[in-house]
């Protein structure tokens, strides 16, 4: 790697190569030999964006069904291979991709590559009834860990339930509905496979210590006959105005600790210069404890416990800036809420400070220096330019396009999209846990 | 099976090339004028610097009835000194492209700095200012204090955490600091102010009884001059550290049910103490844990997840709470928390308890099998590599080495002794670990629903606790 302070702001003397086999499968080579460790990051093109009304949830579902065993990896052999290899792996399902991974210790780079072949051609032979109804009961168990048994847990799925409208392909969270994991069937599972996992429609991203003759030969000879096939439609459009009009608005009366007010603004898309323009202004506005947001409400006003924005980048729909405060002791929603407007509409007025500018350059700057700086983490940015943009490279100049943004161009984006009118906001207002429950079941909500 | 036919070339599963050495870094270990201890530790390609700062600062120094006075002045450092404002200090910090982050534990005080290289002078003389000349504000302190009891109720309503702190409860005893919430209660956060922060910062913070720990690519860095210039700049007296004082825990097995009307699912957390990494036993013990319920292929997830479909994933695990070298062979020793921790849905609570205890009695009659226990060596030595590749993994393990008053080579050792652990060894350190009569369980969940069938369990008596 060998890069210079200096060369932060460029590739970092990071390359990829690029290669095609033929039955479509995209391969992208990186190597370091700084460790003797190598990582290979599959990314499927199928995300939640791709789950028809009913069906919410499958794509995730499909994931844990791709560590149940293939033709020659009975049971969970995937985790005890790699885990016995002394290797580290996962998979993720979002709105847009899917994405399995390995990190290994370099002599065992072939391991991870047969064991991701073996599921890409032959998972079908291995799936069966008792790992769908298992990994149904865990996904479960998932859902209720991360969301319904948290306080404001389900707070991401109803902001984006409110910010994309009815029937947009975003509309719903990748973890879906308990109602659509209990209507999924073997046959759902069987079609999503026979639909998405096919080699033309995935990237596969080798990056650390290796040889990458010998790893192109290995992937060529362990992927090279999976069969391309074409069912796959293209998800429906997620296009949509560059802002809402009006502003959305669910009161949430739940048993959490304090009142919250969380918003979602409908930002551009990701791969675009406004998109990280976009990134910049929610840092100067809410990223960190310099940011305005939590000068004012933290640190001034002292009405709240916590206040920051973040950003959630989508390439298939407008990006989400996603505002979460959580008000202190005694304090009340609409103050915290004309704080926010009043801070927003000034920003919009006048833009970032040169210092401001600095700042949140500097940190976008150290959060890509981190993910580039493992070779797992190389390996997923390397995957999502190349399934999302097309083009892997753009991974290892994305430092330098944060960094060509000037300070109008952050105002103008704060100017056009950081408005009332452009946002799906959430209140909390806490209620006692018996209360709750009536409410929930007044409104018929899931649970 | 299904007969799905299978369409690709099927090849056998390949093997293993030759293992390039790899070798837990030795870092180089120094003073300063002023007392400060420096370890540093050149890691090649890693551009972000990892910063590690321990205070022989610990929770038991608190004074009486001001628990969390620790956790605020941890807080306090980097809000505001002689130079900066608060509000300038986090501007300066964030200027460079760095985080900081302070917290106070058991052991003392420890301050995480992550800065790219190029701006390490700039971010270490932050720091030194933090740690030398910190303004402890009235107001700042306030402000403080106020936020700390804002996020109370944001810890006891979440599952993990109020479990976390009601185990600490049952199993110390109340006089020990141990027993009550590392970051305080609202009872005495209530009464810290700035006089209260300041004299524990006095008595307490010193470079002579402190450590840094600086990690990354340093090539091209004079470090010695930007240390001279930072952190050798911070001036103390000198001060014995104090005595540890011995741990006792009450781990009768019982059942404490902390109410929580209606949720969907029960957290469970089921602990004692046991030794620290001091112990011969600590390699076997980390084998024989990993076995239990290290991953999803551990004997627990094989059951309870892969199996039955109770729970998104249970594991089990030792941490340690406080240690240090024992004054004399066989002298007081610290302690680890050897805790089981999940969450299962609330209707199969009974049943997923029931099979998490089968496990344990299995285990303790049948012992491990060597198949179980090379796997298990195998991951634990082989993911070093990986799970070091960054510099803040590195700095965190050998300020956690320091805190705990290891030797400097602790975990490169470690890994040579993990590879030389024997089944019968693994197993006798997870049974004597995990005993199923002395084992305290926590379960957050649905009293109404989940009382009767644990009590049907006998794993002990059961009490119910409000929420």
């Amino acid at each position: 790697m060998g890069h210079t302070a200096t060369a932060q702001a460029g590739s970092g003397g990071l390359t990829a190569t690029e290669h095609r086999l033929a039955n479509g499968l995209r391969v992208v080579l990186s190597e370091d030999h700084l460790t003797p460790v190598a990582a290979v990051c599959l990314w499927y093109d199928v995300g939640s964006r791709h789950e028809v009304e009913g069906r919410t949830g499958l794509a995730h579902l499909f994931e844990h069904l791709m560590f149940q065993g293939s033709a020659q990896v009975p049971g969970n052999g995937h985790f005890e291979l790699v885990q016995g290899a002394g290797g580290s792996l996962n998979g993720t399902t979002s709105f847009e991709r899917t994405n399995y991974f390995e990190t290994m210790p370099a002599h065992q780079l072939e391991l991870a590559l047969w064991l991701e072949a073996d599921r890409m051609g032959s998972l079908l032979s291995a799936l069966d009834d008792e790992s769908m109804e298992n990994q149904r009961d865990v996904v479960k168990n998932e859902r209720r860990q991360r969301y319904d048994n948290v306080p404001y847990g389900t707070a991401f799925e109803k902001l984006t339930a409110l910010a994309y409208p009815e029937g947009h392909p975003y509309h719903h969270t990748p973890i879906g509905s308990m109602a659509d994991l209990d209507a999924a069937t073997l046959e759902d599972a069987r079609n999503f496979f026979r639909t998405y996992y096919a080699p033309n429609n995935a990237v596969l991203s080798v990056v650390g210590d290796i040889d990458p003759e010998r790893t192109l030969a290995w992937i060529e000879k362990y992927f090279g006959s999976i069969p391309m096939h074409d069912g796959k439609q293209p998800p429906r459009d997620g296009t949509l105005p560059e802002t809402i009009g009006e502003q959305l608005r669910e009161v949430v009366e739940e048993d959490v600790p304090a009142r919250a007010l969380m918003a979602a603004y409908r930002l551009p898309h990701d791969g675009t210069r406004e998109a990280d323009a976009a990134d910049l202004a929610l840092t100067v506005l809410g990223g960190g404890e310099s940011s305005r947001l939590h000068n004012r409400l933290v640190r001034r006003d002292r009405t709240a416990v916590a206040a920051g924005f973040g950003l959630l980048r989508l390439a298939g729909a407008p990006s989400l800036g996603w505002l979460d405060v959580k008000t202190s002791a005694g304090v009340e929603v609409p103050d915290i809420e004309a704080a926010v407007d009043e801070e927003l509409a000034r920003f919009a007025a006048e833009g970032p400070t040169a210092e401001e500018m600095e700042r949140a350059q500097a940190q976008l700057e150290r959060e890509w220096l981190d993910r580039l700086g493992t070779v797992a983490g190389r390996a997923d940015e390397l995957c999502r330019y190349a399934v999302l943009f097309g083009d892997p490279q753009l991974a290892l100049t994305a430092v330098r396009r944060v960094l060509d943004v000037t300070a109008e161009e952050v105002q103008a984006v704060a100017k056009a999209r950081l408005r009332p009118d452009n946002r799906a906001v959430l209140v909390y207002e806490p209620v006692a846990a018996a209360e709750a429950e009536d409410n929930d079941d007044a409104e018929g909500t899931d649970q | 099976m299904s007969d799905a036919a299978v369409t690709m070339d099927l090849h056998p599963q390949p093997q293993p090339g030759e293992a390039r050495p790899w070798a837990f870094p030795a870092p180089e270990r120094g003073t300063l004028g002023n007392g400060l201890t420096v370890l540093r530790c050149h890691r090649p390609g890693q551009q972000v610097v990892a910063v590690e700062i321990f205070l022989d600062a610990p929770l038991d120094a608190e004074p009486e009835g001001l628990d969390g006075v620790a956790t605020i002045m941890a807080r306090a450092l980097h809000e505001g000194t002689d130079k900066h404002s608060a509000e300038e200090f986090a501007a300066e910090l964030e200027r460079c492209g760095a985080t900081l982050d302070s917290h106070a534990d058991h052991p003392g005080v420890r301050i995480s700095l992550e800065v790219p290289v190029s701006r390490l002078p700039k971010a270490l003389g932050l720091l030194a200012e933090a740690l030398r000349a910190p303004l402890f504000a009235d107001s700042e302190v306030e402000r403080l204090v106020r936020n700390r009891l804002d996020e109370i109720p944001h810890e006891t309503a979440n599952p993990a955490r109020r479990a976390a702190k009601e185990l600490s409860r049952q199993l110390f005893p109340a006089s020990s600091r141990m027993s009550r919430p590392r970051q305080g209660t609202e009872e005495t956060v209530e009464g810290i102010d700035s006089a209260a922060v300041r004299a524990f910062y006095e008595a307490h913070v010193r470079p002579a009884t402190a450590t840094a720990v600086v990690v990354g690519d340093l090539e091209g860095v004079d470090l010695d001059a930007v240390l001279a210039d930072t952190l050798g700049a911070w001036t103390g007296d000198s001060a014995e550290s104090r005595p540890m004082p011995p741990i006792t825990a009450d781990d009768t097995g019982r059942v404490v049910i902390v109410d929580r009307p209606g949720a969907v699912q029960t957290q469970l957390l089921i602990g004692r103490i046991g030794p620290d990494r001091h112990d011969r036993v600590w390699p076997a013990q980390v084998l024989g844990t990993y076995c239990l319920g290290g991953t999803l292929t551990s004997r627990l997830d094989r059951v309870l997840r892969e199996e039955k479909g109770y729970t998104y994933g249970v594991r089990a695990f030792g941490q340690v709470l406080r240690s240090d070298a024992p004054a004399s062979p066989g002298g007081a020793a610290g302690a680890s928390m050897l805790a089981i921790s999940g969450s299962v849905d609330t209707p199969h609570t009974g049943p997923a308890l029931d099979d998490l205890f089968k496990v344990l009695r299995t285990l303790a009659a049948e012992g491990l099998t060597d198949a179980e226990r090379d796997v298990a060596v195998q991951n634990l030595v082989g993911v070093a590599p990986l799970k070091y590749e960054t510099a803040a993994s590195v700095a965190g393990t050998l300020a956690d080495q320091v805190e705990q008053g290891l030797p400097d080579d602790y975990q490169a050792q470690l890994y040579a002794r993990l590879a030389g652990t024997g089944t019968v060894e693994a197993t006798a350190a997870v049974v004597s670990a995990f005993p199923v009569d002395r084992l305290v369980t926590v379960l957050v969940g649905d009293a109404s629903e989940i009382e009767e069938p644990v009590r049907a369990l006998g794993i002990g008596e059961v009490t119910v606790v409000t929420g």
